[in-house]
């Protein structure tokens, strides 16, 4: 088994850096799957890189062979859902959790629907991401690798590294690196890197 | 300490089982009952909140 018979996922949290992964994979000559049903705005000027059918995989998982050796982004609380059969390579970000809300936060307000308080989802994400870290070890099909989008923006190459380490050379890493675009990284709390 | 009143029959079984699984006491192994359902209801509840969040953002359905 190698990359190009398994299927790539990149997840974590919304607002966390999953779409800007997406794009740098692409950047570096992987295939992604997406289909383009949700159109880039002022949240993600450069596009989401979605692919809807990833929401009902609980239901309806015929997607996946297809999309074996190419990218597909997939929120957390989905990774869940894949089928015990499937092997994956996850590239899970992860991200200052004050930046999240408050992106999470602007991008509600601006889709007009409401959020909880930001202590609250502080407080449940720390609890979600806890259980998906126990969950995670338990599931020897999912290869698992965490990037720290802070340290990405701050400091790419590192990073690139071992993303491309991680899908077996496969992404093209000066491909990757154009991607990257500081001056869309919005929402900053703090100038430290976590 | 605070006391509980649990069914005769269900505290023979707690003892039985407490004793199998190497806990010090009943009162420990129903402790430990009592921390984990705590944890799980604390989960589901956590866990309710973020799919309502992530339903919002539209990253689920």
């Amino acid at each position: 088994m190698g990359i190009e018979t398994e299927l790539t996922i990149v997840s974590g949290l919304p607002r966390s850096g999953t779409s800007l992964m997406m794009q740098m994979l692409a950047s570096g000559g992987m295939d992604v799957v997406t289909d383009a049903i949700r159109a880039a705005d002022s949240d993600n000027p450069r596009g989401y890189l979605e692919y809807e059918r990833v929401k009902k995989t609980k239901e309806d998982p015929s997607w996946i062979p297809e999309s074996r050796g190419k990218v597909v982004k997939m929120v957390s609380s989905l990774l869940y859902d894949l089928p015990d059969s499937e092997r994956c390579r996850v590239v899970f970000m992860r991200r200052e959790i004050d930046e999240v809300l408050e992106s999470q936060e602007k991008m509600l307000r601006r889709l007009g629907r409401p959020s909880a308080p930001a202590d609250a989802m502080r407080r449940s994400f720390a609890i979600h991401l806890e259980r998906l870290f126990r969950w995670l070890p338990t599931q020897p099909r999912l290869s698992v690798l965490v990037v720290n989008y802070n340290r990405l923006i701050a400091d790419p190459r590192p990073e690139i590294e071992r993303v491309v380490a991680f899908l077996d050379g496969r992404p093209d890493p000066a491909g990757m690196l154009t991607a990257i675009d500081p001056t869309l990284y919005r929402n900053r709390v703090s100038p430290t890197v976590a | 300490m605070s006391k509980v009143q649990i069914d005769a029959n269900l505290y023979e079984r707690a003892k039985q089982a407490a004793a199998l699984a190497g806990y010090s006491s009943v009162d420990e192994l129903i402790a430990t009952a009592i921390e984990n359902e705590l944890k799980r209801l604390g989960e589901a509840d956590a866990e309710r909140q973020v799919a309502e969040q992530l339903r919002g953002l539209g990253y689920i359905e």
